[in-house]
């Protein structure tokens, strides 16, 4: 019972310590998180209150028996106006939320669920698996990150129905080097310090000392790098659904699919198909990328200290820019 | 600070790099155009596959052999039936299993080779040497083989009657090549323009693969096609409408054909300077119910949908009026055509006669149904045509229809064995009716794999195939389209007009707008 | 000097070693992705159209009903003879598409990585310098906007603007067709061969041409260059040898072009080749957009064809371009800075 409430204390004080900084955080950083945060926040809300906010259906086309105009200009009863199906642009923005979020949601879970442990085990035992694994982590961090999506989501939609599954797939994996890396890095440098030397001539199993002593330190870096990738993972996943990969047309509201079809339409001059479903990307990208980088500077003081990424010999230097974390 | 020399060391090598990367590649064949002003310049968004006709059995390719080669017959401008071409005529033995054709004298290849009947038994050896993965081969599957009668005259054997031989000698896969260059068992590279000739209009001066083909007028062409009234043509490939939209309306192309969006149709024909030109088309699409899967193999599903089927709201929502209702397989304004489903079903949905099929077969509704579609391969607006039918279906409240789609090359593998209703679009190899009967309906060659068999229809068919007279050919054609239509194992809903865009100094393609669905370049004028 | 040419050689070495296995990797997995997909070249040219037995003969005819692990050996043997093979659909030889597309793919990325660099130094000097001003604040907002702007996003605007709106610029190609019809080829990189010909008129128009798709390409990945330089200003200001400069009353103007300036430039090398693969991927967009008959361009339309054969080359290509420029990079900075040797 006390080793319990001592292990709760514990944790409370970890957390309260490691929300201090975004307390303290002061000038542009503070800006930064709270606009950032504040506008994930609206597309957060409007994912999940999109049967209350969102005025119709996504795939709605009449209402009370009326059918609406195909390709209507913005008014009153359409603030957005309509596409070619007939259905209204701003309820596609409002359920397209909850598609974006439900996509990156599960790929950065899958992500964290592959990437982290392969980073762990690999960094602390090193030796041949290490290398293996580097090698073909590396391998994958060679393809362009969105090559590799659209071919995985080529290759998935054939067998797997649900098209959020598959663009969270296609996602995940281009995603997975990058936890791996950061990982990997970080527990090598954490693995020869003090307490965890001390751990190891004390007995502790070498999982054992994985969970409670490198996993906690590590798994702090993650947060940030998460917030940057969701920013990342909507911008794939909108590519994707540009080029007609991903989330299929009648399974759900997807972005950058309207705005595919918005491309015929803006050569003939009908901008509110393409205008919204866009600035809705950039704006959740915007938030995203400004929460990240927020927290970034505030959160972590080792990587505002660090200088570009070098990588481990043999590797190939192919941080992405999320990786580079600076202030 | 070392820095600075050392970064513009760098920088040479760099430099040097790319100049490395980029020299030593050999220059295409090119011959200059004769005089741009005249040269009409063309954009689609159709793909080249192999411009040797060997190799190609689609329409973009198709388009480029029109200008480049001949066949012994051909469709002139104003004529809708097979036309004496290369040969001055063909006609068949009594038994309809061998065919003769004489063929032109003084006919010369863009070379200077003069055209022989060893050319043309080369041409048809050769496509069946090759079997290109095509498959254009498939369609000569009926030949034994070619003899030649001294130098003017061929004789095809044929492996069963067939009437129908004379539209054989129109489609790809008997287009007339020159034996002395073209190898018997390779197909020419698209670049290699040099070795690519015909007897037609043109002369393919520079290819380069899916961007731009350029041709010239063909100095030794007869003009048996009708003479060449521009100075050469560009063909300029675009993959997406939307860019081609927009370089039509900035004048970087003179005339667009295939294909744009819906939307962007109406509106260039609202844009001031820009006509859309619209002749009949042959082109068709259906839906394909599978009757081997529930619960399409139940007829009364199948009428019912036959019954609800939204073809007017297709036409007039999605296509804004560019194709019109199909009530058959076989389109409107071709030999042997009938209104055959608009007989049985009516011409305009009706939801009482659906639930009264329905409950006299005691089905129980709704029905659920899962319907698939391609969204590439038929262009933008399939998701908006297949929306509109599960709107359509779903309103009658007999059935509950879920989209499925799939990727082209996916799609195409599976279709009937594992769909159990799904999206197809038919373009003919050659416009008769024949060609919207055999290949779906006889169980020989029906590539649907929807698992429809009858008796009734093979007997048919086979008939048809043999008949005598025109008269006799038509009359079992119309008989096919009412079992077709009854046993609705297939439900044909639109039919596509032949459209073409031009800017207003082009002249000259509303003419070549035909059932032949041909793109006769050379009749076009640019003033 | 002696020991730094040996240590560079041994590192040369060791790191073009390593290139083998993952080279070989690369390969295997593009294999792999490509063959697991149902569908193959023959259905996707014939489906809809011929009953399944041809389609199932002619796919036999060409060896793709044979096992993976047979596919796979010829697939490896061909590589090795340096043989990328040619496509099916079109039967043009992947070395070809990748002299031709390619060029105009490095047209394009060389012009937009010049504009992803001017703008990026221009917006992340200003913001480094005048650190936590409100320029720096608009800088900062500036590449984080930018950076969220999706390529086809920028693109379908530029389009909206440009050619419908006011009709300034043209929206898609390299070149008009007529220029492209009368263009002698050297290079294939057409700027380079209108200037070879001296054809001004042609390179006028070309460059017409590379303004909007560059442009977009160029600003959007000119916002991961603003984040980074104007962190590199930041620090090296704060360097000891900068500090020491002021101090010998080195007027303020002289230090920051100087000295800051410069050495913040450094690591940028690195990161354009860091951007590459990023930018390749970019490429395949306004490729796309724009059409640009660029590599991204030809794989989008193969891809739809399920063209293995071109889809691999392409692919390996991307990748090997992607190794190979990483391996530049590593090289420069060790031939820069000793230090990176470890």
């Amino acid at each position: 019972m006390a080793t319990a409430a001592v292990r709760l204390q514990r944790r409370t004080v970890g957390i309260r310590r490691a929300l201090a900084p975004i307390a303290e955080a002061r000038g542009m950083a503070r800006t930064m998180l709270w606009v950032g945060t504040g506008l994930t926040l609206v597309f957060v809300l409007l994912a999940i209150f999109a049967p209350i906010l969102s005025p119709y259906g996504f795939d709605q086309y009449q209402s009370g028996g009326h059918r609406f105009a195909q390709l209507a200009h913005p008014s009153h009863s359409h603030l957005f106006g309509t596409t070619v199906q007939s259905t209204d642009v701003l309820s596609r923005i409002v359920w397209g939320a909850q598609t974006e979020l439900e996509v990156v949601g599960l790929a950065l879970a899958f992500g964290l669920v592959i990437g982290v442990p392969l980073g762990l085990v690999s960094g602390y035992f090193g030796g041949a698996l290490d290398r293996g694994t580097v090698l073909f982590m590396d391998a994958m961090f060679a393809f362009p990150p969105l090559l590799l999506a659209i071919v995985i989501a080529f290759l998935l939609g054939g067998s797997v129905n649900s098209g959020v599954l598959v663009a969270a797939l296609a996602i995940t994996i281009t995603y997975v080097p990058q936890y791996f890396r950061v990982v990997r890095n970080h527990v090598i440098s954490v693995r020869e310090e003090p307490y965890v030397e001390a751990a190891r001539a004390l007995g502790a199993k070498p999982f054992t000392i994985l969970r409670r002593y490198v996993f906690f330190n590590v798994v702090q870096n993650v947060p940030v790098i998460a917030t940057l990738n969701a920013a990342d993972a909507v911008l794939t996943l909108t590519a994707l659904g540009f080029l007609g990969y991903g989330v299929q047309p009648s399974q759900g509201a997807e972005w950058g699919y309207d705005v595919s079809r918005a491309v015929s339409d803006a050569a003939s001059g009908i901008w509110w198909t393409g205008l919204f479903p866009g600035l809705a990307i950039v704006l959740l990208v915007t938030g995203l990328t400004l929460l990240g980088e927020g927290l970034n500077e505030t959160i972590n003081p080792v990587l505002r200290r660090r200088t570009i990424a070098r990588v481990d010999f043999g590797a190939p230097s192919l941080e992405p820019p999320s990786e580079i974390l600076e202030p | 600070m070392h820095v600075r020399p050392r970064l513009r060391h760098l920088a040479v090598l760099g430099l040097a790099g790319l100049a490395l990367a980029v020299v030593g590649v050999t220059a295409a064949q090119s011959k200059p155009l004769h005089s741009t002003a005249s040269t009409i310049i063309d954009g689609t968004t159709d793909t080249v596959t192999n411009v040797d006709p060997a190799g190609n059995y689609d329409y973009g390719s198709a388009t480029v052999d029109l200008l480049v080669y001949q066949h012994l017959l051909d469709y002139p401008e104003g004529h809708r039936s097979p036309t004496p071409s290369l040969a001055t005529g063909c006609t068949a033995n009594a038994a309809q299993t061998a065919w003769t054709c004489t063929l032109k004298k003084g006919v010369k290849f863009s070379n200077g080779d003069p055209f022989t009947s060893a050319d043309v038994k080369w041409s048809f050896d050769r496509v069946n040497a090759i079997k290109d993965p095509s498959g254009i081969y498939g369609l000569i599957s009926n030949l034994k083989d070619v003899t030649t009668n001294g130098d003017y005259s061929v004789t095809f054997n044929l492996k069963t009657p067939q009437s129908t031989w004379p539209f054989i000698l129109t489609t790809g896969a008997a287009t007339i090549v020159d034996h002395k260059v073209y190898p018997a068992d390779k197909i020419v590279a698209n670049t290699d323009t040099k070795n690519l000739v015909g007897t037609g209009p043109y002369v393919l001066s520079k290819f380069t693969p899916g961007q731009q083909a350029v041709f010239t007028p063909n100095p030794n062409y007869d003009g048996s096609l009708g003479s060449v009234k521009n100075g050469g043509v560009i063909i300029n490939y675009y993959s997406k409408s939307s860019t081609m939209k927009l370089a039509l309306q900035q004048g970087t192309i003179d005339m667009a054909f295939r294909d744009f969006t819906p939307t962007e149709y109406a509106a260039l024909g609202k844009t001031s300077g820009i006509t859309v030109f619209k002749g009949s088309g042959v082109v068709i699409r259906y839906l394909v119910l599978n009757v081997k899967r529930p619960p399409t193999n139940n007829l009364a599903v199948r009428k019912a949908i036959a019954y609800l089927f939204p073809r007017q709201d297709i036409a007039s929502r999605i296509y804004h009026g560019n194709v019109q209702p199909l009530y058959s397989m076989v389109p409107a304004g071709l030999p042997g055509h009938v209104n055959a489903f608009g007989e049985l079903y009516g011409l305009a949905p009706s939801t009482a006669k659906a639930k009264a099929v329905l409950k006299a077969a005691h089905v129980k509704t709704p029905v659920k149904l899962t319907v698939w579609w391609t969204p590439s391969h038929y262009g933008d607006a399939s998701a908006d045509e297949y929306t509109e039918i599960q709107r359509a279906l779903n309103a009658s409240k007999l059935f509950k229809v879920t989209l499925k789609s799939a990727e082209w090359a996916t799609y195409s593998k599976t279709l009937g064995t594992q769909y159990g209703a799904f999206q197809l679009g038919w373009f003919p190899d050659y416009v008769d009716a024949e060609d919207y009967l055999v290949p779906f309906y006889a169980s020989g060659s029906n590539f649907t794999s929807n698992g429809y068999k009858s008796a009734k229809m093979d007997a048919l068919l086979h008939q048809e195939q043999g008949a005598k007279s025109t008269a006799q050919r038509l009359s079992i054609v119309q008989q096919a389209q009412m079992i077709a239509a009854k046993d609705a194992p297939i439900i044909p809903y639109w039919q596509g007009a032949m459209l073409a865009v031009g800017r207003s100094d082009i002249h000259g393609i509303q003419g070549t707008l035909d059932p032949t669905y041909l793109m006769r370049f050379w009749e076009i004028t640019k003033s | 000097m002696g020991t730094q040419s040996s240590s560079l050689k041994r590192y040369a070495l060791t790191r073009l070693a390593l290139v083998v296995p993952m080279v070989f990797i690369l390969l295997t997995l593009v294999f792999l992705l490509m063959r697991v997909a149902p569908g193959n070249p023959v259905s996707a040219a014939l489906g809809g159209h011929a009953p399944p037995a041809v389609i199932k003969a002619i796919s036999h005819q060409l060896g793709y009903d044979k096992p993976v692990y047979v596919q796979y050996g010829h697939y490896l043997g061909q590589i090795v003879r340096g043989n990328f093979g040619t496509t099916i659909s079109d039967r043009r030889s992947v070395g070809s598409i990748i002299l031709v597309n390619g060029a105009a793919t490095l047209e394009l990325t060389f012009f937009a990585m010049i504009i992803a660099i001017i703008v990026g130094m221009l917006v992340g000097l200003v913001s480094g310098r005048f650190r936590d001003s409100p320029l720096d604040t608009g800088g900062r907002l500036f590449g984080i906007v930018v950076y969220a702007t999706p390529v086809f996003f920028l693109g379908l605007l530029a389009q909206l603007v440009f050619g419908t709106w006011l009709n300034w610029l043209p929206t898609s190609d390299q070149a008009s067709p007529i220029t492209q019809a009368l263009m002698k080829t050297h290079t294939n990189i057409f700027f380079l061969d209108a200037i070879i010909d001296g054809n001004w008129s042609a390179f006028w128009d070309i460059v017409k041409h590379l303004i909007l798709p560059a442009t977009t390409l160029g600003i959007v990945y000119g916002g991961v260059f603003i984040r980074l330089i104007r962190v590199n200003v930041i620090r090296t200001l704060k360097e000891d040898y900068i500090e020491a400069a002021r101090a010998r009353g080195i007027n303020e103007r002289s230090v920051v072009y100087h000295h800051a300036f410069r050495n913040a430039l450094v690591p940028v090398i690195t990161v354009v080749g860091l951007q590459l693969a990023l930018l390749l991927g970019g490429a395949i967009l306004t490729e796309t957009t724009f059409n640009w008959p660029g590599l991204g361009h030809e794989l989008y339309v193969y891809l739809q064809n399920r063209d293995y054969a071109a889809v691999q080359g392409i692919v390996v290509v991307f990748a090997l371009v992607v190794v190979a420029a990483s391996i530049v990079i590593d090289f420069a900075n060790a031939f820069i800075d000793p230090r990176v040797r470890y």
